[in-house]
């Protein structure tokens, strides 16, 4: 295997920071987050799951897409195109995965989305394997694996000493270089994948259920807040609204910004003149869990779903994905 | 295939053309596009389709296009939120942006040779006025074309000024009525389900297309099987708030269907299939 | 503890079996440890319900849900809930604002020694809390327990005060930078009601939808200043951020202001009428 110590690893990160967006897991007052970093200072490297997913950096939860000057009746448009590449150190399997489950909506079907398309390619992921699951985690039921490189660029596993480093993809071997790699006998041992198995219902399953009480029982509780959805790695959803940001004389400028959005939210269905399609709180969580399970495999391939747990225990009023699910599997058996 | 070339979320620079009002609060902005490559997508346009329309600063939002028979893609609008509000603040002459045309089209090919029942409520009659349009350049290829328009009230009736070409329109009936009337209303008061019913159009070889809002299209379906249509014979376009119009943003689902790029127009017997309802 | 579920379950199922509730809000136990919020509509299935110091969540905040009728044509569904002494003003409050009505809610009270959390740690606001014994109630299930509590010494309010303006304007900037924008704070919280809310207005008056600062900042204190005599001080907001947002800070520094200022305190009584409609023409309090 190939094998870096942990000083050698942070003489690369310092050297990555200089030259790339350097994104990596950190504490923020008690929590976990990833953060942009410049240097290895501070960037854990023992750490559970981190709290929101890697998301932000690739489908920010703000993103300027253009650029917009009126000069009394000439407009002129501007995309914005980031120039610097970006490395995110320190991922979970389960979110170089949920970048996977965007990809196929947002690359592998036409129209491709441009600025997406542009953080994917100037991003290059770096995981670090967990060691073991963590509460809430159920990975290995939807195809994941606390250290599958299925996704990253390069996967990083805690050994003694250091770290076994495997390269998966190309971009991840461009990485490489300042990186001083060792070869070492053996291989490093699989991480404790002992997580509870959920299991999941085809879509055809979940089908048969759209009427069931269950999403009344589920749903009434629910806040109608964003949480889940802001902390999942795999939930798309956004809205696109202008913002004036100066106006002279002659001259207004303003953005057009795309915006993490909530199909959990009151207002999320409701139309210009009122009406709105979806107006109880179990039609909308019924909507969230059928995206993830019934309408994204089905129309994109991919469950929507990766198994990182984080909105489970995030969930003020514990509405718990894998209950669903369990429910979803035995009625349908019935 | 709307956007910039590479970035579909990039509207094309259009200039407001023409601006007049339709109907109380609603307006018909006749957009005339500057760039090349918005002639091109304007030029692709099929009756039944939708686009994005920006005030730059206050944001886009999706429109049935309403386009007639001059050069331009034309959008009624009314107004019921920021960015329509300050569309209705723009004057000709002014700059806004255009992403479209979007979406699938009335299948106007397919359903020639056939009688054409129409069914628009309110500002829901304006993706239909191009349909009627197409309908009346080419008389031949269809057969009989029954008009019914309805609106909540006679000042919210869309597209008056065409009363007169529609009604003498060969082998045309038109049909107008008003939820409630005022002092100079002498029509038709009562819902478009009751003049449907009055009405009582030919079944055989006929294609209804209704449009109109949610409830409507709901009441309007089911009065039409009373009648005897099928769901093969029912086509609608469906609304829905949408960001995007590319079927990304996930806005406008109904279950595993997006109206943006499965519709926004369907049959009924699709949207029977549909696990969710658009009411 | 289990004495007081067995009395919550016999009062839910007699609610329901007289026909005299539609709707018993309460608490389930939760799969994942603690308990979560439960509605029953069947007396078989009061059996559910359960009481435990995990029981944090305010529960009055959910009779938003129930104000319009399940079906068109009907009347709204009666409902009865379960209060804690924290809850039970925010029932004063919701009927203050003629948010619900009194004769279509059936109050549970009960009384209370503080909650903790998964750690089984006693909650900020139990250690220095005084009410034992909800303000407003129809049904009151246990006694008055006998409790020393610690006298309010504010002192982490009191260091945040203590700050030069620069550095206290830099601690929030701080906190705030976290926030996600997930409006969790605002979705559980029993005063926020607004059907759109100012922060969430599709013309972005006053902040736009960028999940950045300072809109991050101004939501914040807007909503903390839209909620100053009429936080009931539950913190639910806090215990419910996924960011951690020392939002309880804000709270009780406006709570205090109001009580010092007015002598008013959010939903002590039935009979309070909301704090700013009852300012007289100077400024007077009530």
């Amino acid at each position: 295997m190939k094998f870096v110590t942990q000083d050698a690893l942070r003489v690369w990160l310092d050297q990555l920071a200089q030259e790339v967006d350097l994104v990596a897991p950190r504490d923020v007052e008690g929590h976990v987050l990833y953060r942009p970093v410049a240097s290895s200072a501070g960037v854990l490297f023992e750490y559970q799951r981190p709290e929101m997913s890697a998301k932000d950096y690739l489908f920010p939860a703000t993103e300027v897409l253009l650029q917009i000057e009126q000069r009394g009746k000439e407009m002129t448009l501007e995309e914005i195109v980031p120039e610097r590449k970006q490395v995110l150190f320190g991922l979970r399997p389960c979110d170089a995965h949920g970048a996977a489950v965007i990809d196929a909506l947002f690359l592998q079907q036409e129209p491709v989305d441009a600025a997406y398309r542009r953080q994917r390619e100037r991003t290059t992921m770096v995981g670090l394997a967990c060691p073991r699951m963590w509460e809430g985690c159920f990975c290995t039921s939807v195809g994941g694996a606390p250290d599958a490189a299925d996704h990253l660029d390069l996967l990083l596993r805690e050994v003694d000493g250091g770290y076994a480093v495997q390269v998966v993809t190309e971009k991840g071997a461009a990485l490489l270089a300042g990186l001083e790699l060792q070869e070492k006998k053996g291989e490093p041992p699989p991480s404790q994948a002992d997580g509870e198995i959920v299991p999941v219902a085809p879509p055809q399953a979940w089908r048969t259920l759209f009427e069931d009480e269950m999403w009344q029982r589920h749903g009434e509780r629910c806040l109608s807040c964003r949480i889940c959805t802001y902390v999942c790695p795999a939930c798309r959803c956004f809205d696109v609204v202008d913002r004036v940001t100066s106006v002279q004389p002659g001259l207004t400028c303003s953005e057009r910004i795309r915006v993490w959005d909530a199909c959990t939210s009151t207002n999320y269905r409701r139309a210009a003149g009122g009406h709105n399609s979806r107006p109880t709180k179990p039609g909308r969580i019924r909507n969230r869990f059928f995206c993830k399970f019934c309408y994204y495999p089905e129309d994109f391939g991919p469950l929507g779903c990766v198994g990182c747990g984080r909105c489970i225990v995030s969930c003020p009023v514990d509405i718990d994905i894998t209950e669903v699910m369990r429910g979803v599997a035995e009625r349908s058996d019935g | 295939m709307s956007g910039n070339g590479s970035n579909p979320m990039r509207p094309f620079i259009g200039r407001l053309a023409g601006i007049r009002d339709v109907a109380t609060g609603i307006r018909l902005f006749q957009v005339e596009m500057a760039e090349t490559e918005g002639q091109a997508a304007a030029a692709g346009y099929r009756p039944g389709q939708f686009a994005f329309l920006s005030a730059f600063g206050a944001g886009e939002a999706p429109f049935g296009l309403a386009s007639g028979r001059g050069p331009y893609l034309e959008f009624a609008v009314s107004a019921l939120g920021h960015v329509t509000h300050t569309l209705h603040g723009l004057e000709v002459g002014d700059p806004v942006g255009v992403r479209g045309p979007l979406g699938n089209w009335f299948p106007m090919e397919e359903i020639k040779g056939r009688n054409v029942v129409i069914l628009g409520g309110g500002i829901g009659g304006a993706p239909l006025r191009p349909v009627i349009h197409t309908i009346l350049d080419n008389r031949d290829d269809y057969g009989h074309l029954t008009i019914l328009w309805a609106a909540r009230s006679p000042d919210l009736l869309v597209f008056t000024d065409e009363f007169d070409e529609w009604r003498a329109a060969p082998d045309t009936e038109f049909h107008v009525t008003v939820d409630r009337g005022d002092e100079n209303w002498s029509g038709n008061v009562g819902l478009i389900t009751q003049l449907l019913e009055q009405v009582a159009p030919q079944i055989d070889n006929t294609v209804t297309i209704t449009c109109g809002p949610p409830i409507m299209i709901h009441f309007a379906f089911l009065t039409q099987q009373k009648l005897g249509f099928t769901p093969q014979q029912m086509l609608t376009t469906l609304e829905a708030r949408m960001h995007c119009g590319i079927g990304k943003c996930g806005r406008c689902n109904m279950g595993e269907k997006f109206v943006c790029i499965d519709g926004p127009v369907f049959w009924q017997y699709e949207i029977k299939e549909f696990l969710e309802g658009f009411l | 503890m289990n004495d007081i579920g067995q009395k919550i379950r016999e009062t839910a199922r007699q609610l329901l079996q007289e026909g005299q509730v539609d709707c018993v809000i309460g608490y389930e136990a939760s799969p994942r440890g603690g308990v979560r919020p439960a509605f029953i509509y069947d007396a078989g299935e009061a059996e559910r319900l359960v009481w435990s110091t995990r029981a944090v969540h305010n529960l009055a905040t959910y009779l938003h849900d129930k104000k319009k009728p399940a079906r068109r044509g009907e009347a709204p569904p009666r409902v009865a809930v379960v209060v804690k002494p924290c809850d039970s003003r925010t029932i004063n409050v919701l009927l203050a604002e003629g948010q619900i009505e009194r004769e279509r809610t059936t109050v549970i009270g009960v009384t209370c020694d503080g909650m903790v959390d998964e750690s089984g740690a006693p909650l900020p606001r139990c250690v220095h809390c005084a009410e034992r014994t909800p303000v407003v109630y129809d049904v009151l299930i246990g006694s008055p327990p006998d409790v020393d509590v610690a006298a309010d010494d504010d002192a982490d309010l009191a260091h945040v005060e203590a700050l030069p303006p620069t550095e206290r304007l830099a601690f929030w900037l701080h906190e705030f930078d976290r926030c996600i924008r997930c409006y969790a704070c605002r979705q559980v919280c029993p005063g926020c009601y607004c059907t759109t809310c100012m922060f969430e207005r599709d013309d972005g008056l006053w902040v736009d939808a960028g999940v950045e600062m300072p809109g991050k900042y101004i939501f914040h204190l807007g909503r903390a200043l839209h909620l100053a005599g009429r936080c009931v001080g539950c913190d639910e907001c806090e215990r419910v951020c996924p960011m951690g947002l020392p939002l309880r800070l804000l709270n009780r520094r406006l709570a205090r202001e109001v009580e010092t200022l007015y002598g008013y305190r959010a939903g002590r009584e039935e009979t309070l009428a909301p704090l700013l409609f009852e300012l007289g023409e100077e400024g007077s309090p009530i």
